[in-house]
């Protein structure tokens, strides 16, 4: 396990104005063990607490208690040692608005404990993997979002650390970006390297990732691949819409093909296996209860259905 | 651990080498008083000669750069609070307070290389100085480079917005000026300004360049000034090492 974190907490001491402050605890609890060679997500909405807990991870911030090692070393004792073994690329990006690309890559080297030339040749390197030798000689500040995204990732990778952590690494940056950065981070696997990364889509969580916790108000609230997690709710999801909620809910948790029911903002969500051939029975039932349908569409579970279950919220709408 | 000091240093170099344009523009203010101002002062010195005018003056418009200068220093640092920079840089394998001290040794070359300018446009107007006061002022403009952009950095750490860190400097900046003697000599001031400025780190700066360009070495206001700013330059260093820490809540 090259994480292994147990009851971390977390409670920020916020300033309110006026001299008043206030607790907030951005996280309540978690245990996580993340594998080698693993991609690793921490999916949850805005506030859930995915930041603090990777900064935990990343010895940035200190766990109010609770304890985690990282490569084998204490995340609080020996910090130093555990700085040595990861790459951190920050939600915020961390890089030098006004200095060109290359000289923050080459700098990052040399802090790592490269020579110069070893820096030059790394950074020659990482550029050329990341396709940003042409950009490389311009300030920062003038490259678009995806080519900043890319440069920060560079940066993370300097040291060749066998642990990365991505917090939200695709927010913000478009369909073709976020694809290339997607197989970018399969190739580090591939490489043997382990990943650690937050983000609020679903779709990322599902495809990117080898396991998953699922994190809400700093809790976890589920763990396990995104197959195994999507399985504990149902194959297929019925989403209904129509005047008599509560009755159609009744109506439907007494069919014997039906694993569960969740109301959420108007509609009714029936999980089912098998959906395909079960929509017939369910669609006669309806009718035979004397209940009006305004619309109905069958879809295959994801992992918002999994959220949902465990909150009672959305993910879409849980911000 | 000064290898990191050093790179960072190396760092900020190069920014200020492919923006150069900033520090030209802050020496113009204490030229400006040179030319403008020292000539007024020739009405309160003993035989009215511009020379020792600017023996007063110049020491004060070169503790102008120090203390204008340096102070705003650590404006830069506030919005890498926010980017992410200080963030990735604390995670990183640097040696936490080379971050500060990089960013400080640059600041004191500035200053350095302003305080040339300074004096090379003080030597133009007739003021004529030894080598040895030259040197010593040089080593004094640092050490109060030292204490002001520390200070500085430390401020940008601790108070992270610009409105707050400006209306800060300034509420400090006129009291510190004022009461240094920077503008007029404060043998000139009433008894109770002089003893309220006696608490100025800046009085004493500004007295120990006098005495130096003077040729007083023996004058104990030197001893003083050094060993107040360096001790003034580890402390706030120690601040703004310790309020890094605290970005993290
Ligand atoms: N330094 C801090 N001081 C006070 N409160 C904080 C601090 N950092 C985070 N919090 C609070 O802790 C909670 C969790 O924040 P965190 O940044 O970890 O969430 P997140 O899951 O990363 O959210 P997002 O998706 O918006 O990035 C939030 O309520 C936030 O307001
Ligand atoms: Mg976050």
């Amino acid at each position: 396990m090259i994480i292994e974190a147990h009851d971390l907490r977390k409670t920020f001491v916020a300033r309110r104005g006026r001299g008043r402050t206030e607790e907030v605890e951005a996280v309540r609890g978690i245990d996580l063990s993340v594998g080698e060679g693993e991609i690793f997500a921490c999916l949850g909405p805005n506030g859930a607490g995915k930041t603090t807990t990777v900064r935990m991870l990343a010895t940035f911030t200190v766990p109010t208690s609770g304890t985690a090692r990282v490569a084998g070393f204490d995340v609080v004792k020996e910090a130093a040692k555990v700085r040595e073994k990861i790459g951190y690329v920050g939600q915020a990006g961390g890089i030098d608005d006004n200095a060109p690309g290359r000289a923050s890559l080459v700098m990052a080297a040399r802090i790592a404990g490269l020579s110069r030339a070893q820096a030059l040749a790394r950074a020659d390197e990482l550029m050329a993997a990341f396709s940003l030798a042409e950009i490389a000689d311009r300030p920062v500040k003038t490259l678009s979002g995806g080519q900043k995204r890319r440069f920060s990732l560079a940066i993370g990778l300097v040291n060749r650390p066998p642990l990365v952590f991505l917090d939200e690494p695709t927010t913000g940056l478009d369909p073709q970006n976020r694809a290339n950065l997607w197989d970018e981070i399969r190739a580090l696997r591939d490489q043997g390297t382990s990943v650690l990364l937050t983000t609020h889509y679903l779709d990322e969580a599902d495809a990117l990732c080898d396991r998953l916790v699922i994190v809400d108000h700093g809790r976890i609230v589920a763990e396990g691949t995104a197959a195994e997690l999507k399985k504990e709710v149902a194959g297929d999801v019925v989403t209904l819409r129509l005047d008599d909620l509560a009755a159609a809910r009744a109506l439907l948790d007494a069919e014997p093909y039906i694993k569960e029911t969740q109301e959420e903002g108007g509609s009714l969500r029936a999980y089912l296996d098998d959906g395909e051939h079960n929509l017939p029975a369910l669609l006669r039932a309806l009718e035979a209860g004397g209940l009006a349908i305004r619309s109905i569409a069958l879809d295959r579970a994801t992992l918002d259905d999994v959220f949902l279950k465990h909150t009672g919220r959305s993910l879409r709408d849980a911000a | 651990m000064f290898r990191h000091t050093m790179l960072f240093l190396g760092h900020e170099l190069g920014t200020l080498r492919r923006n150069p344009a900033w520090p030209i523009l802050g020496i113009m203010q204490p030229v400006l008083y040179l030319l403008l101002f020292a000539p007024l002062l020739t009405s309160i010195t003993p035989n009215g000669t511009l020379e020792e005018a600017l023996v007063v003056f110049t020491p004060a418009a070169l503790m102008m750069i120090a203390l204008f200068g340096s102070m705003f220093a650590g404006f830069g640092m506030i919005n890498e609070t926010r980017n992410g920079v200080l963030e990735r840089l604390a995670v990183s394998q640097a040696w936490r307070p080379a971050i500060i001290l990089g960013r400080v040794a640059k600041d004191m070359i500035m200053l350095v290389l302003q305080s040339l300018v300074i004096l090379g446009v003080a030597a133009l107007m007739g003021l004529r100085i030894g080598l040895p006061a030259i040197g010593l002022m040089l080593l004094l403009m640092a050490v109060t480079g030292l204490f002001a952009a520390n200070l500085s950095y430390g401020l940008a750490l601790a108070v992270r917005d610009e409105n707050g860190m400006s209306q800060i400097v300034q509420f400090f900046l006129l009291p510190l000026m004022l009461l240094s003697g920077l503008m007029l000599p404060m043998s000139v001031a009433p008894d109770w300004m002089q003893t309220a400025a006696r608490f100025n780190p800046l009085y004493h700066a500004v007295e120990a360049g006098r005495a130096m360009f003077a040729g007083d070495y023996s004058d104990t206001t030197i001893p003083i000034a050094f060993g107040l700013f360096l001790v003034l330059g580890v402390l706030t260093l120690t601040w703004s090492v310790r309020s890094l820490r605290k970005l993290a809540g």
